[in-house]
């Protein structure tokens, strides 16, 4: 890959403000550095990500926005230990995630990651409280399931299957699932992409919350750009590549946002 | 067949030659004379009556006894073979055919589930709800003639590979077989029945979803609390996964109980394939080494004194020897006859021992009879009542003589009635006389001694226990081969049912099973829950398999059991747990296949495709 091509595919030098949202110093969570991700389908090659790079930092929420296509799950799916690049550099604090195996990643995602996905994919043999049971068992030191059901306002829902739950119900408790753990990164792969508007923003609220109270980054992917209102910062992207990266330095509470 | 107390035939010791009668007359130089009268009767006649009427008309040269077809040795024999065969023949075919069907039953709704997506497509597209179900029943059709073509193709292979085995056995001059046309045209019949209503049945319940509906994902698979949630102080000891594992297996409680299905059969079928080796071993035990010590039986061409054994006993080779007095008899009570053998034994005899019904040596009386159990089920009569014997015995009159029932003695093959060898000669109003002697030898010189017994006047036949055993052996390659094809029969079936199971089961849950991975669950944590479902089917299909083996054994063995052959359903420990290790490879099998799929699984694929 030539130095051009890098330097196409970095958003502009202007845009990156190493100080992190809101002009304090902050540390890096995360550093995707040149990477990229082609799928070989059939006889086409497909260049899912061409060379991204992108730092997350610690406590801030970051909306990745873009139109079908775009990469932006395929970048969430690497962030998430879910995928490993093709090219390039992954860095969670200092650990190059780029090389690890599986065993190392699946430990990533246990200890320091959060997943919320738009068809919430819960357990349905496990009711709501034993869906969010289920992943703090994983972990040494998890919040309280009912703490965190009652966070969602779910705790009167918590001997209710899957089946039983509306879907703005089953998100939440998937909400409560990746926040049992008290992961260091809650990554939210089109979290509204499956409900209704009231409930929608419900769900963003929920999120923010958990931001604000709890401190976890959350990173939200989504092609509803309104919903970019509420970051820290808005990350673009078009054909595979980040195209903008728009810092907010006076975000919208969720509840205002709309669409 | 000898006699009814072996257990096979023995065609090196022992044929019936046929020859032109006049012939016989010539060499035996009994001219003009016979010993035996066999008749056919015509369709309808009343067979006691003829017999009634033959025996009044042979009585004034001696007629001794009549028997039936059925009393027959060989056709009592070949009788028990084919009706083994036959109850093999709708046993194995009726499991087998509804497990094929459930499979089908099975792998089709699944299948169409599958394809709701294409479902509602089509249904967008316009075609009307009779074109997909023809589509998907055309689809079970075109399976279901592949199937049937390819299973006739094999059906004739392997059926002509096993008559030519039962020839062998049966001991017919060419092999029969050839094609069956009516099987194949059952087969055809039955696999396209089958097919078709797989077909509708799979498709009916998706074809009532709107095309919009279908298009989406699916609803989450509802679950429900199981009966053992009621007890809640049971239940709270059960982890979060063990949990997850049993509502599982009652969500899918349909494909669990076919994985179930086809664990208890396959366990019960090793019970049953394996304990024939049970029957079989504890029968050569206790008719070669418990009940006859012996090992060589002489039958003396006419009963002699008692003191014609001294020249016996002191053949060298011969460790003991000890008298026996066989006497053909009928037993005579209430109403009732039946034809039965009196073996007179002396006091303490130590070679031959007889056994009661509940298994404990019985001792030879000094007065009254130790009778069969065979016969005594048949008189209806029991110990402390008389009955009547009449001798048989080819030489002089027959006599009666009323005797009282001692006690009742089991034997597993043949089975006679004993009586103290004093009783037996006041029988024949003898004294002192014996028809036969049982031998201890020296095995170093047996054949020495064989031969020498061999050039012996007076001595019509010797049985060696080393030469029954032996042709026994040899005959019992059939039976491992009756015992294979039962084994590769509960082996197919326990693997096409739990890998067509496991591999469904596992299809269907890929999306489950990836969030597991993808909240942080090691593949070794998800292959866990897997296994936790597999034990909780393979701890249920032991618990009832074995029974369900011990229940099928017992049924087959009171099928088979004849007047002749009392076979015990003698099940050895070693058949339980054999079984339940085939049950425990069958499910780790299929855990096998699972967990390969969980190392294989693309978490960003699954999660991205929709239900």
């Amino acid at each position: 890959m030539s130095p051009k091509a890098t330097q196409k595919n970095r958003p502009p030098v202007s845009q990156i403000n190493e100080q992190g949202a809101g002009g304090l110093a902050k540390d890096i969570l995360m550093t995707l550095d040149r990477v990229t991700k082609t799928y070989i389908m059939g006889e086409v090659t497909v260049e899912a990500l061409k060379e991204t790079s992108l730092d997350i930092y610690a406590g801030e929420i970051v909306v990745i926005l873009g139109p079908s296509g775009s990469g932006k799950s395929t970048l969430l799916n690497i962030m998430g230990g879910m995928d490993q690049p093709t090219g390039g550099e992954v860095y969670f604090g200092r650990e190059n995630l780029s090389q690890a195996g599986d065993a190392r990643l699946t430990a990533y995602r246990r200890d320091s990651v959060g997943f919320v996905f738009q068809f919430y994919n819960l357990i349905p043999d496990l009711t709501a409280g034993e869906n969010v049971e289920l992943a703090a068992n994983l972990v040494e030191n998890p919040l309280s399931t009912a703490l965190v059901l009652k966070d969602v306002g779910m705790e009167t829902r918590m001997d209710h299957f899957p089946s039983q739950l509306s879907g703005g119900e089953q998100q939440r408790v998937s909400i409560a699932r990746a926040v049992v753990k008290n992961p260091r990164l809650l990554l939210c792969d089109e979290p509204t992409g499956s409900l209704d508007y009231k409930t929608g923003r419900l769900i963003l609220g929920l999120l923010a919350a958990i931001n604000k109270e709890r401190g976890s980054t959350v990173v939200i992917v989504t092609h509803n750009a309104p919903i970019g209102a509420m970051a820290d910062r808005v990350v673009r992207m078009s054909s595979g590549a980040v195209v903008e990266i728009m810092e907010n330095r006076d975000p919208l509470p969720p509840e205002k946002v709309e669409w | 067949m000898k006699d009814a107390a072996s257990m096979m035939p023995e065609p090196e010791t022992f044929g019936i030659v046929m020859v032109p009668h006049n012939q016989a007359q010539q060499i035996l130089d009994l001219s003009g004379q016979v010993n035996q009268v066999v008749i056919k009767l015509a369709p309808g006649t009343d067979e006691k009556k003829a017999a009634e009427q033959v025996k009044v008309l042979l009585e004034p040269y001696g007629n001794l006894a009549d028997y039936p077809r059925k009393q027959q040795l060989s056709d009592a024999i070949l009788h028990m073979e084919l009706e083994q065969l036959s109850a093999m023949a709708v046993f194995l075919p009726t499991i087998f055919l509804g497990i094929a069907a459930l499979i089908q039953f099975v792998m089709l709704g699944r299948m169409v589930r599958a394809q709701r997506l294409q479902i509602g497509v089509m249904k967008a597209l316009g075609y009307s709800n009779p074109s997909i179900l023809l589509h998907y029943t055309g689809y079970a059709l075109v399976a279901a003639v592949a199937g049937a073509l390819l299973g006739s193709v094999l059906g004739v292979i392997f059926a002509n590979l096993f008559s030519s085995v039962y020839a062998v056995f049966f001991n017919l001059p060419q092999a029969i077989g050839g094609i069956n046309f009516k099987a194949i045209f059952y087969g055809f019949s039955l696999s396209v029945i089958v097919g078709t209503i797989a077909g509708l049945t799979a498709s009916r319940g998706v074809i009532s979803v709107n095309p919009a509906e279908s298009m989406n994902p699916a609803p989450p698979k509802s679950s429900g609390r199981i009966f053992l949630e009621r007890w809640s102080w049971l239940w709270h000891r059960f982890g979060i996964s063990w949990k997850m594992s049993l509502r599982t297996i009652n969500r899918n409680r349909f494909r669990s109980a076919v994985t179930l299905i086809g664990v208890v059969l396959a366990v019960a079928m090793l019970v049953v394939a394996l304990f024939t080796r049970d029957i079989v071993d504890y029968m050569i035990n206790r008719c070669y080494f418990e009940e006859q010590r012996y090992d060589y039986m002489l039958r003396f061409t006419t009963p002699v004194k008692e003191t014609e054994l001294f020249n016996i006993t002191r053949l060298d080779g011969v460790i003991k020897a000890e008298p026996v007095f066989e006497i053909p008899v009928r037993i005579h009570f209430m109403e009732l006859v039946r034809e039965d053998l009196v073996l007179g034994l002396p006091p303490g005899v130590s070679l031959k021992k007889l056994y009661s019904p509940a298994g404990k040596i019985q001792d030879i009386p000094g007065e009254g009879l130790l009778i069969s159990e065979t016969t005594a089920k048949k008189l209806h009569a029991k110990p402390g009542d008389k009955v009547t014997v009449e001798t048989l015995l080819g030489l002089g009159p027959s006599h009666l003589s009323e005797i009282k029932i001692a006690g009742v003695n089991r034997q597993l093959v043949g089975g006679c009635s004993a009586i103290s060898l004093a009783s037996a000669n006041r029988l024949l109003q003898e004294s002192s006389l014996i028809s036969g002697a049982m031998l201890k030898t020296d095995t170093g010189q047996a054949a020495l001694l064989e031969k020498k017994l061999n050039e012996m006047t007076g001595i019509a036949s010797i049985s060696s226990r080393q030469k029954e055993l032996d042709s026994f052996n040899k005959k019992l390659g059939y039976m491992v081969y009756s015992i294979t094809i039962m084994i590769s029969f509960a082996v197919v079936l326990g693997f096409a049912i739990v890998y067509n199971s496991s591999i469904m089961s596992f299809t269907e849950r890929k999306r489950e099973l990836a969030s597991l991975r993808v909240v942080g669950f090691t593949t070794g944590e998800v292959s866990g829950l897997l296994l936790k479902e597999n034990l909780a089917q393979l701890a249920l299909g032991i618990i009832l398999g074995l029974p369900c083996g011990r229940f099928l054994a017992h049924a087959y063995i009171n099928a088979v059991n004849t007047d002749l052959y009392t076979f015990q359903a003698v099940i050895y420990p070693v058949t339980y747990v054999l079984s339940a290790l085939g049950g425990i490879i069958f499910i780790m099998i299929a855990y096998g296949l699972a967990v390969k799929g969980v190392k294989r699984l693309d978490l960003v694929e699954v999660l991205k495709t929709r239900d």
